[in-house]
């Protein structure tokens, strides 16, 4: 099974691989694997005021994994916290081409999405 | 959630369930050849791979019995047998094997035969919730980080800090290796207590309880350990 154009692209070159301090003001972090192929991503957001101003990941996985992480970066920068947590793993799927078998990729990606916004919310008291 | 686990009658009676033959019209009952009119049947969908390979659902199984029952039923199915059948009847015969060889191949590795009976005994396997190994991901994520720099190193770079760095991976290592030891272990365990609380005539609140831990166990050893599988083999690939 080949990997789609943009797969390979992403895998290449990654957008904003990296990370921010945790404890950093502004910062949220969603830490999540999956235990099927035991993937393990990291997603930080820094967020100004309501908006996504920066996001990082590291992911130690296939090249389906860090696309779609290198991708949910992409995207989430510049949103409002209430935009990124539209992002679905299905848009992903959709972007990335990605065969069934990787679906598992997308769906990691949206649930790191979800983690880190919910630490920023947590660390910034703004939990329900 | 589903109980109909917890009602032993139940299952027999759905491996008894009365079917017709496709060629014929007479009662099969599970029999994999028309006793009437001797034409191969199709193995249900349905039906779970232990029952497909004629053993208890358990966890600990007899592999002598597994591999035997595997080769009748691949000379049975054989297409090589089938070439000068009707289309149906070819048709069958590779639906049967295709599907024979997906159950042996689950069957014979424990760690793919507990995976797909818990998925059997709990629906599907992500019905139980288990929580995130946060420890382990912020470990994975350092260790992770350790190498990065190991690899990203140039040859003539601080060789009193890479000497370091490399014994430090070759004991964190070996620390991880011990813990999987020690999961397979406990591993055995659960499988072994599992079938005992299999073997209980009347399944009582106590003996749900039992089970639904010991689900919930297995289930996060077997994810916890391919999150180890996976970080021990880059170590090995990076420091040899």
């Amino acid at each position: 099974m080949a990997y789609s154009d943009k797969v390979v692209e992403h895998f290449n070159n990654p957008r904003n691989m990296g990370s921010f301090k945790k404890d950093e003001d502004g910062v949220g972090t969603g830490i999540v694997g999956a235990p099927e192929c035991g993937d393990v991503m990291k997603l930080q957001i820094k967020v100004q005021g309501e908006k996504i101003v920066d996001a990082k990941f590291k992911t130690f996985g296939c090249g389906s994994a860090i696309a779609s992480s290198s991708l949910a970066t992409e995207w989430m920068k510049g949103k409002t916290l209430e935009e990124a947590a539209k992002i679905k793993n299905t848009d992903i799927v959709q972007e990335l081409n990605l065969p069934p078998v990787k679906i598992h990729c997308s769906v990691l990606a949206e649930d790191a999405i979800k983690a880190a916004l919910a630490d920023y919310k947590k660390k910034a008291g703004q939990s329900e | 959630m589903d109980q109909t686990h917890n009602m032993p009658g139940k299952r027999t009676e759905l491996q008894m369930a009365r079917s017709m033959c496709w060629h014929c019209q007479s009662e099969v009952h599970g029999e994999y050849f028309c006793v009437q009119c001797v034409k191969v049947q199709p193995v249900s969908k349905e039906l779970d791979y232990f029952t497909c390979l004629g053993l208890p659902r358990l966890l600990n199984i007899d592999l002598g019995a597994l591999e035997a029952k595997f080769y009748e039923l691949s000379r049975a199915f054989h297409p090589d047998f089938f070439q000068n059948k009707s289309e149906s009847e070819q048709a069958i015969s590779l639906g049967n094997s295709a599907l024979l060889n997906t159950a042996y191949r689950t069957l014979k590795d424990p760690i793919r035969r507990a995976e797909y009976l818990i998925q059997l005994e709990a629906g599907s396997a992500k019905d139980i919730r288990t929580s995130p190994p946060a420890d382990l991901f912020e470990e994975i994520l350092a260790l992770q980080e350790d190498l990065e720099e190991f690899r990203s190193a140039s040859p003539g770079q601080n060789p009193v800090h890479m000497e370091e760095l490399r014994t430090r991976l070759k004991v964190d290592r070996e620390t991880l290796e011990r813990r999987q030891l020690e999961m397979e272990h406990r591993l055995a365990e659960l499988f072994t207590a599992w079938d005992k609380l299999q073997s209980r005539k009347q399944p009582d609140d106590q003996a749900r309880r039992e089970r639904d831990a010991m689900l919930k166990e297995m289930r996060e050893i077997l994810s916890n350990r391919t999150y180890l599988r996976n970080i021990v083999n880059d170590m090995v690939a990076t420091t040899g």
